[in-house]
């Protein structure tokens, strides 16, 4: 227990292990690592590789010597037995049943004449991928929310952004509060929030649309074939913002206060601070947010499918989850729902690690 | 829980970083610019919810009748709570058991693993390592939905569909819980002080304990990040369960909602599934509140210090 | 010293995993009990059977069958109405598990035929009932000599109307498609915020039970092959019908069964709807207001004189391959749809119109309606049901085509293109998509 109180006091100790002589007391803004606090708010710091091709989020060990080898031999089945029970589970239901995603999509139903029985499964090898790409509904599909998340994504952040920067100056009262309000809607369930704003859109229904009609306003159509993409935008955005927020917020609480200080004696404003030293340093929380928004936007799937009763402009098609929903279910067409699913997996790590390349390449240069 | 001072490379400015309180200014913005700003984000934040509420006290004539915020004149909250818990057969309170089973034991046992499994990634040199975390870094990436469809199929050859197991399971794995559990056990756990539990004759589990203890906010973390993410999943109780009874609030609700507004059927429960929905958010809430200080100081991002 | 520890320490962790694995066996073992799939016993005792219906009034239906029939216990389920039941039929079929029996709408008997699920029920005695039903009810559930569904209910269409909206502005109920929509002009020059009907774009079955009363045969079974002209034109003229009323903005065009549209039958927005009998219930469910404002007249015709029908919905019952117990679970569909006290009980709930002929004089059929301004509305839709064309043939992917004419008219109504064109799109895209699934196509 000694040694534990050792450890924690001073959380900057330098250990006996690592050579920290070339640790630069400056900022330098491209120098970033993910800092963890624990619950008593000593500050645990673990410096960026500085590799370049890693992740901006990787951390690694404090400690770079390699474990002592006479104590390798006994600990040697402890780690393959601690990942077992979540490695077990991992690949019974992740990676199996990605695999067998990958083996329907290669396989199609074969029918023949009138097809009025059982069809025959045949091996197809490519063919379906070739269709998915020369699928118009699913291309169509994939741009909308390609649309969709250009704009949304950057908006929500946006905001997520500049309400965690106001929250975190001082010029803000009842933080608590603010904090709080921002953050209710994510405790509302997904699908529940759609729901919700489904009523809030609903022309019988709104309280929005009756009273703009009450002011003599042309009634506002919330689910019109221009609009109805962006009224599924604002439920996202109402849902997720605060979640945002509060995650760029707790890396703005991180920064450290002499920074600042500095730049107060350098003379510098409010703006200033904000734009040269706040947003550069919660830039990976940033890029993580972004990530998680990224994913979660190709995936649309809830919004239309509850908006899709009472709006004509959501077609069987609107969203690639939405149309591989539909070819699967609907159509009882596994195998090319499969396929679609497979493509889109791979748009989205595509575009995700494209992202992340992309933001490293300028945090890392 | 004492407040402990960090110290600085500047050891005359000192701050008190759990209260999230500066002392002094940094800011020069005019303070009602700011504060009208938040005040408008918190009306579009809230408004919704306040007609949520304002709702699930009316009946279902006044819900299309009367203006939707504010309340009529016939205060019906108690007429739809009895409703909601009666109605059929009284399915929502057996919804809100199945979440609460669903959220509860997958986020607790899902949190257990996730934590093994990054402290041995993140605390043990061995073969396969960094592919191994190189694939669960990659699982994050993965969509849900991808996932679903194949994993009924799968499911299903085993008879595990329309099961308690067929969502508990899956709920169990939690890539970005890894990902966190690991990255924290890295920065927080030292390797002396496993080392040191070793030499005094610790076991492995022994050791795992102690790092444990190191982990809590990046395990309370990770227990609230799967509680609501497996609270809000609807799409693989959907494709899972047929059996009503076994639906989570995501699932039954939506079914309330389709049903409403088909040809055959004779339900009329616009009321009911307000007050659901309303109902269906206060645990989450309830439950951020409680564990907010735990959020707020388990994670964040910061800079390099001097 | 060291080598003993290192083994304790193993031992211990083996342990655990060892109670860790056991509390899981256990449990897996006491979920299996909880679960809610087809248990069947195959030797002595009950029969259980799982039968899965949303018709209001059938869980009723379940109940008094298993009084009357201690031996054969059938387990009731509303999993959802229409394609939500169908998509998890789907699923279960891919998965051998789904129910017994289920209640499926005549327009996806053939998607089901496809799967080769349904079993054959001649073998149980279904033919007895052959000439019992409505006769083209009979025809969409055989095929060829195989019988794979017991009729349930029909869905001839009628033209409600509010009499009261009509006697205020003087419109004289239509006899012809042309008065139709002449009162759809003079109704709403009268009174610019009513509107005579709605046209629900994604409402495809809807729209087919009109192309039905037209003799449009969207498919036809031509020797080993399908014949599809889902652009007939009869399907056309159909088309450019509704088109005309569109453009000149006489109807609404907002989605059916949702919460504006019932809004609009209550308020008189909407003045008339065409619809079946099960539309009814409906409309005194989501338009209570409207009590005794509602009257029904036969389905306007194409050319005056002329009496034919087209038909919206009805069901029927199958029985599915997965089941132990072929001959009880058909028992149980026929029983179901012909057993007056089990149809009775769904007439009430739902005011389904029954396709089994004799209960078409069933005393719940017989009286005025205080809804419908005391009209006894059943004995039009008596007179309806022989009025439908009893050669309409479904095709093998019907929800893929109705998904697409959803698409494509959803698209017409926002001015892009028209509904022919959407008829004439879908065409092409059936033709291909049926191709692309080995079915053998001629046009």
């Amino acid at each position: 227990m000694d040694e534990t109180a050792r450890e924690r006091s001073p959380p900057f100790k330098k250990s006996n292990g690592g050579d920290r002589s070339h640790q630069s007391p400056r900022i330098d803004r491209y120098n970033i690592v993910f800092v963890l606090m624990d619950s008593q708010g000593n500050v645990k710091e673990r410096q960026l590789k500085e590799e370049k091709n890693r992740m901006a989020l990787e951390v690694i060990s404090r400690n770079s010597h390699p474990h002592a080898h006479r104590t390798f031999r006994r600990r040697a089945p402890a780690p393959y037995l601690f990942l077992m029970p979540f490695g077990l589970l991992f690949i019974l239901f992740f990676i199996a049943p990605i695999v067998y995603a990958i083996y329907q999509s290669l396989f199609r139903s074969q029918r023949s004449g009138l097809g009025l029985g059982a069809p025959i499964v045949s091996f197809n090898g490519l063919a379906n991928f070739a269709d998915v790409l020369h699928d118009s509904n699913f291309s169509s599909g994939v741009g909308r929310v390609l649309l969709y998340g250009i704009v949304q994504v950057p908006v929500m952040l946006g905001l997520a952004l500049i309400l965690a920067l106001f929250l975190d100056s001082a010029a803000a009262r009842f933080k608590p509060f603010f904090r709080l309000a921002f953050f209710a809607p994510y405790a509302v369930p997904g699908i529940i929030a759609a729901l919700l704003w489904g009523y809030l859109y609903d022309p019988a229904l709104s309280p929005f649309v009756k009273g703009v009609q009450a002011l003599g306003l042309p009634r506002p159509d919330f689910l019109g074939a221009g609009s109805v993409l962006w009224s599924i935008a604002n439920i996202a955005t109402w849902t997720y913002t605060g979640y945002n927020m509060l995650i760029i917020f707790a890396a703005l609480q991180a920064i450290p206060t002499e920074l600042y200080e500095s730049a107060r004696i350098d003379g510098g404003s409010g703006w200033y601070i904000a734009w040269h030293i706040k947003i550069p340093l919660v830039v990976p929380a940033l890029v993580l947010t972004c990530i998680f928004s990224i994913i979660g936007t190709l995936q649309l799937f809830g919004e239309p499918q509850v908006l899709l009763p009472i709006s004509n402009n959501i077609s069987s098609s609107y969203t690639p989850v939405l149309y591989a929903y539909n070819t699967a279910f609907n159509y009882n067409n596994y195998n090319y729902a499969a396929a679609l699913s497979v493509v889109l997996a791979l748009v989205i790590c595509v575009l995700s690690f494209g992202f992340l390349r992309v933001t490293q390449r300028q945090a890392g240069v | 829980m004492s407040q402990h001072i960090v110290s600085e490379p500047l050891p005359d400015i000192q701050e008190v970083v759990t209260t999230g309180q500066r002392q002094f200014r940094r800011f020069n913005l005019n303070t009602i610019g700011v504060m009208t700003f938040l005040f408008v984000f918190t009306v579009y934040f809230l408004v919704p919810f306040f007609w949520l509420i304002v709702s699930s006290t009316k009946s279902q004539a006044d819900l299309f009748g009367t203006f939707g915020l504010w309340f009529a004149p016939d205060f019906n909250l108690f007429t739809n709570l009895q409703q909601l818990f009666t109605f059929n057969d009284g399915i929502y309170a057996r919804w809100l058991l199945n979440t609460l089973l669903y959220a509860g034991v997958g986020a607790v046992l899902g949190t257990f693993f996730a934590s093994m499994a990054g402290y041995a990634l993140a605390k043990y040199t061995f073969r396969g390592r960094n592919l191994a975390f190189s694939i669960i870094l990659g699982a994050i990436l993965v969509p849900a939905t991808t996932l679903a469809l194949p994993l009924y199929l799968l499911m299903s050859s085993v008879g595990l569909t329309n099961t308690y197991w067929s969502v508990l399971l899956p709920s169990l794995v939690s890539p970005f819980g890894v990902y966190l559990a690991r990255i924290y056990a890295a920065a927080a756990v030292p390797d002396e002080l496993l080392e040191a539990a070793r030499i005094d004759g610790a076991s492995e589990f022994g050791t795992f304990r102690i790092a444990l203890h190191l982990m809590t906010p990046a395990l309370v973390t990770i227990l609230l990040f799967q509680f609501v993410a497996i609270w809000n999943n609807y799409f693989l109780p959907l494709v899972m369960l047929n059996d009503p009874n076994l639906f989570p609030i995501t699932v039954g609700l939506q079914s309330w909602n389709v049903t409403t507004s088909n040809p055959s059927s004779g339900q009329t429960t616009y009321n009911l599934i307000v007050t659901g929905a309303l109902l269906s958010s206060i645990p989450l809430l309830i439950g951020c509140i409680i564990l907010q200080r735990f959020w707020r100081s388990g994670l964040g991002a910061g800079s390099v210090k001097g | 010293m060291q080598f003993f520890s290192s083994f304790s320490w193993m031992r211990r962790l083996a342990l655990r995993f060892a109670i860790v694995g056991t509390l899981f066996v256990l449990m897996t073992s006491l979920a299996a009990c909880s679960s809610g799939t087809n248990t069947s016993n195959v030797s002595n005792g009950p029969v259980n059977l799982t039968f899965w219906s949303w018709i209001n009034g059938a869980d009723k239906a379940v109940a008094l069958w298993n009084q009357t029939h201690p031996n054969i216990h059938v387990k009731y389920s509303n999993v959802g109405s229409g394609p939500v039941e169908y998509d998890k039929l789907f699923t279960g079929i891919k998965a051998n598990n789904e129910p017994d029996i289920a209640q499926v709408e005549f327009q996806v008997m053939p998607t089901f035929e496809t799967t080769g699920a349904l079993v054959d029920l001649s073998p149980y005695g279904a033919g007895a009932f052959k000439n019992q039903f409505v006769p083209w009810t009979w025809n969409q559930d055989t095929l060829g000599s195989a019988i794979y569904g017991i009729p349930g209910d029909t869905g001839p269409l009628a033209l409600y109307y509010r009499a009261d909206l009509f006697a205020k502005y003087h419109i004289p109920v239509p006899t012809t498609w042309a008065q139709y929509a002449d009162d759809a002009a003079k109704l709403h020059a009268a009174n610019p915020n009513t509107f005579m009907t709605d046209f629900p774009p994604k409402q495809p079955g809807w729209f087919t039970g009109l192309e039905w009363q037209t003799g449009a045969r969207l498919f036809r079974i031509d020797g080993q092959s399908w014949k599809v002209s889902i652009n007939s034109p009869q399907a056309q003229q159909v088309a450019s019908y509704w088109q005309d009323l569109i453009s000149r903005k006489l109807i609404k065009t907002e989605p059916d069964f949702a919460n504006a549209w019932f809004h609009d039958l209550q308020s008189g927005a909407v003045a008339t709807w065409i619809t079946a009998p099960w539309g009814a219930g409906i409309i005194e469910l989501n338009a209570p207001k409207t009590s005794g404002d509602w009257k029904v007249a036969p389905i306007p015709q194409w050319q005056a004189g002329q009496n034919v029908d087209g038909n919206w919905g009805g069901s029927s019952n199958v029985v599915f391959k997965s089941t132990q117990h072929p001959k009880e679970a058909a028992e149980f569909a026929e029983w179901l749809n012909t057993n007056q006290a089990s149809m009775e009980y769904q007439i009430k709930g739902n005011a389904l119109y029954p396709a089994y002929e004799p209960l078409l004089n069933s005393s719940l059929l017989s009286s005025p309606l205080p809804f419908f301004g005391n009209q006894n509305i059943f004995d039009l839709f008596k007179q309806a049901s022989t009025q439908v064309d009893d050669s309409f043939q479904w095709g093998p992917t019907m929800e893929q085509v109705y998904s697409d004419t959803g698409d494509n008219f959803a698209n017409a109504v926002n001015g892009q293109g028209t509904l022919g064109d959407g008829l004439n799109a879908v065409q092409q895209s059936t033709i291909a998509y049926m191709k692309k699934q080995g079915f053998s196509v001629s046009q």
